[in-house]
């Protein structure tokens, strides 16, 4: 897989005004991983953007979102979640 | 007197949400009337199926289901934020009643408070 250039992770859910702001910094070359009320997004559907998409696992169990785990995002555990963030070149935590 | 606890954000982030709702039984406990209102994302309160252990929390589902024992009067969900968050009446559980957020549903209340 090629080097995530900016791994962002967002912990807000959609109503959240920095949610918004995010996903508009989110590029080609980025990565996405949605965590906490970030996962909501994949009931919403509100994801169109560029850049690849991970989800923390965990946090989809939690909110009852499993319906929705087929949606577009690679689920990860808390192990892949570190890796990433070790792969990325930076991190942003939102 | 009769109180409307209004929940707008999302379960697990943070634990203003559980405090609301130990206010609220709080209040029914004692016979005064209140009754829970979900909105934005809130409404994910409602959601069946929540496992939470894996994050190490205990599901806030398992916390509404004591609602009616308090004698909460109602669980009342935002319409168009459950639309907003794919859920239906399938997805939800049971004993919540759709609404629409208007000033309407807001008068039958002596007073209303926010979560958080």
């Amino acid at each position: 897989m090629a080097t995530i250039q900016t791994l962002h992770i967002l912990n807000k859910s959609p109503d959240h005004p920095r949610a918004a702001r995010c996903l508009e910094m989110v590029s080609e070359d980025d990565g996405l991983l949605l965590t906490g009320g970030g996962v909501l997004f994949l009931a919403t559907g509100h994801l169109s953007g560029p850049g690849k998409v991970f989800a923390l696992s965990p946090d989809i169990d939690a909110r009852g979102l499993g319906e929705f785990k087929g949606s577009n995002a690679e689920l990860v555990d808390f192990a892949r979640m570190v890796e990433l963030s070790l792969e990325a070149n930076r991190v942003i935590s939102w | 007197m009769s109180t409307l606890i209004m929940i707008d954000q999302a379960p697990y982030g943070a634990w203003t949400g559980r405090e609301a709702l130990d206010m609220a039984f709080s209040l029914a406990a004692f016979d005064q009337p209140a009754s829970l209102f979900f909105t934005g994302a809130g409404v994910n309160w409602l959601r069946q199926n929540q496992e939470a252990g894996g994050i190490g929390q205990k599901s806030v589902e398992k916390n509404l289901s004591a609602a009616p024992i308090f004698g909460i009067e109602a669980i009342l969900a935002d319409r168009a934020a459950c639309e907003t968050y794919g859920l239906d009446e399938n997805s939800l559980i049971e004993g919540v009643t759709l609404v629409d957020a208007d000033a309407a549903l807001l008068n039958d209340y002596d007073h209303t408070a926010f979560a958080g």
